[in-house]
């Protein structure tokens, strides 16, 4: 029996989870005994001098960072930016890897039903991807981009902070917690207005 | 890159949209709404379990627009009710008959909890014959799924990747995990509610438990069978008093098959058995008997 249709899927799965591992990140905040997940983040403004790395701020709970790369390196970083109501931090690194940074999603809208994939370190792991679908979707209100992503996936501890992504491994969201059974992220067009207002360099 | 895997995502998000505009908000209980199908013109499915009151039903159609409607008839046996909805336009349901789902089958579980449809995905882990629900329902195949399940998501419809309903899902019927009552007994289901406003069950009016029938007593009688039922309770006036069946009886078996458990006498009494007398072999005294005994139609229970 041959399944080509299966086989190129598992295929592409595994080629847009290599390529969605090389921009996320191991945070480990610093004298904090648990680690969450990063994503590499375009500084903007033709900055190549320097790295950004967005995780939540339950993950970055420190002024300092190490930030462990997919290739096993590590970097020092500091928390430039930190907003606990959203959930968000902003880490700046010293360095500007090779790895890349995480290619957003512009548009077209999300969809019930598409495809998502997270990646993240839980325990020991490091790297480890989950396959879900988004749940719903819409604001409160129309127009406005909703505060959660909700996706039907099982986030497991060691996710927070690592990129959601489409089925074209284009970032979509910042992992950030289960609730009520369902994946939540926040929107990476949250992220980009935030980084656009966050106070830089902020008190941590 | 990703040709195949976006195809998918797109074919799945696809399917979502299809089968979601079928799909409405139930609001009939406090706290979070249900979730319902139309399923044919006017006509929408829910779960009985959901629908906590009879009257100032509304449901939220996909439009996000609230419309009223009037409970058709439940059956709290299957788990299901039938609500009316008039002069809405509003696409009915795309119904998948055959062939029926398969083990490992890509399936769809979509609510509407609120005016915003939800889904969660899985497959389908096991499919197995016709079954009986703990209230005597008759349902036509056991699907059981590999989903996670929402609140309000009772009602909603599973559907498969080409957004054809496979049924409607229900926590109502297995100690809260997701069972999905397939076309077929949605279909009879409905049918029966829409002309009569209930589902006609027949009764005996007993309350048994299982018993073994002692060794030397089995030997004398020359019973297979040495499992039968304690009648324990017999309910006054009912179908089993008036036909003289007897607090100690052991029931053995009805019609010619062996009962050896509670549901075994459910399996007997299906509505057609209403006002037709059946012969009930009970052990009395030491002896073999045989009763004529004709079911009653069971009152609908009433809802608190």
């Amino acid at each position: 029996m041959t399944a080509p249709l299966t086989t190129g899927l598992t295929q592409e799965l595994a080629a847009a989870v290599d390529a969605l591992r090389r921009v996320t990140v191991r945070v480990q905040a610093s004298g904090a005994a648990a680690s969450g997940a990063g994503v590499l983040w375009d500084p903007g403004g033709g900055d190549d001098t320097r790295g950004l790395v967005i995780t939540n701020a339950h993950v970055a709970t420190r002024a300092q960072a190490t930030i462990q790369f997919s290739d096993g390196a590590v970097a020092q970083a500091r928390v430039v930016a930190r907003d606990r109501r959203r959930d968000l931090a902003a880490l700046e690194l010293e360095v500007r890897t090779a790895a890349g940074v995480a290619q957003l999603r512009g548009a077209p809208l999300l969809r019930v039903g598409e495809l998502v994939i997270a990646i993240g370190h839980p325990g020991e792991l490091t790297g480890a991807a989950t396959l879900g679908i988004i749940h719903t979707t819409g604001g409160d209100r129309a127009g406005r981009t909703p505060p959660w992503i909700r996706a039907d996936l099982r986030l497991a501890p060691g996710f927070s902070g690592g990129p959601l992504a489409d089925a074209g491994g284009r970032l979509i969201g910042i992992s950030t917690m289960m609730h009520g059974g369902l994946a939540l992220a926040v929107p990476a067009a949250l992220v980009q207005s935030w980084l656009r207002r966050a106070p830089a360099p902020a008190a941590a | 890159m990703t040709t195949l895997l976006e195809s998918l995502s797109n074919e799945l998000a696809t399917a979502v949209e299809a089968g979601g505009r079928a799909v409405v908000a139930i609001h009939a209980r406090r706290r979070i709404p249900a979730s319902g199908v139309h399923w044919r013109q006017g006509v929408i499915v829910a779960t009985n379990h959901t629908i906590n009151r009879d009257e100032n039903v509304t449901v939220t159609l996909p439009d996000g627009t609230t419309a009223p409607v009037t409970l058709a008839g439940r059956d709290p046996s299957t788990d299901l009710a039938v609500l009316r909805l008039a002069g809405q336009s509003l696409a009915t349901a795309h119904l998948r008959l055959d062939p029926s789902p398969s083990v490992g089958e890509f399936v769809i579980a979509l609510g509407r909890p609120g005016p915003r449809l939800t889904a969660s995905w899985g497959v389908v882990s096991s499919v197995a014959g016709a079954w009986r629900t703990w209230r005597g329902g008759e349902i036509d195949s056991l699907l059981r799924l590999d989903v996670s399940i929402y609140d309000g998501f009772s009602g909603g419809p599973l559907i498969d990747a080409a957004g054809r309903v496979l049924g409607i899902n229900s926590s109502g019927l297995a100690r809260g995990a997701p069972v999905t009552i397939p076309v077929a007994t949605v279909e009879r289901t409905v049918g029966e509610l829409l002309e009569r406003g209930t589902i006609r069950r027949a009764y005996l009016g007993i309350g048994t438990q299982p018993v073994r029938v002692p060794q030397s007593l089995a030997r004398r009688l020359e019973l297979k069978n040495t499992v039968g039922l304690l009648i324990a309770s017999v309910e006054p006036g009912g179908p089993a008093d008036r036909d003289g069946v007897l607090l100690g009886d052991v029931l053995l078996a009805l019609d010619g098959a062996d009962v050896s458990d509670p549901t075994d006498v459910l399996a007997q009494l299906g509505g057609d058995r209403v006002g037709r007398p059946i012969a009930a072999m009970v052990i009395r005294g030491g002896q073999m008997q045989t009763l004529q005994v004709t079911p009653g139609e069971r009152p609908e229970p009433r809802a608190a």
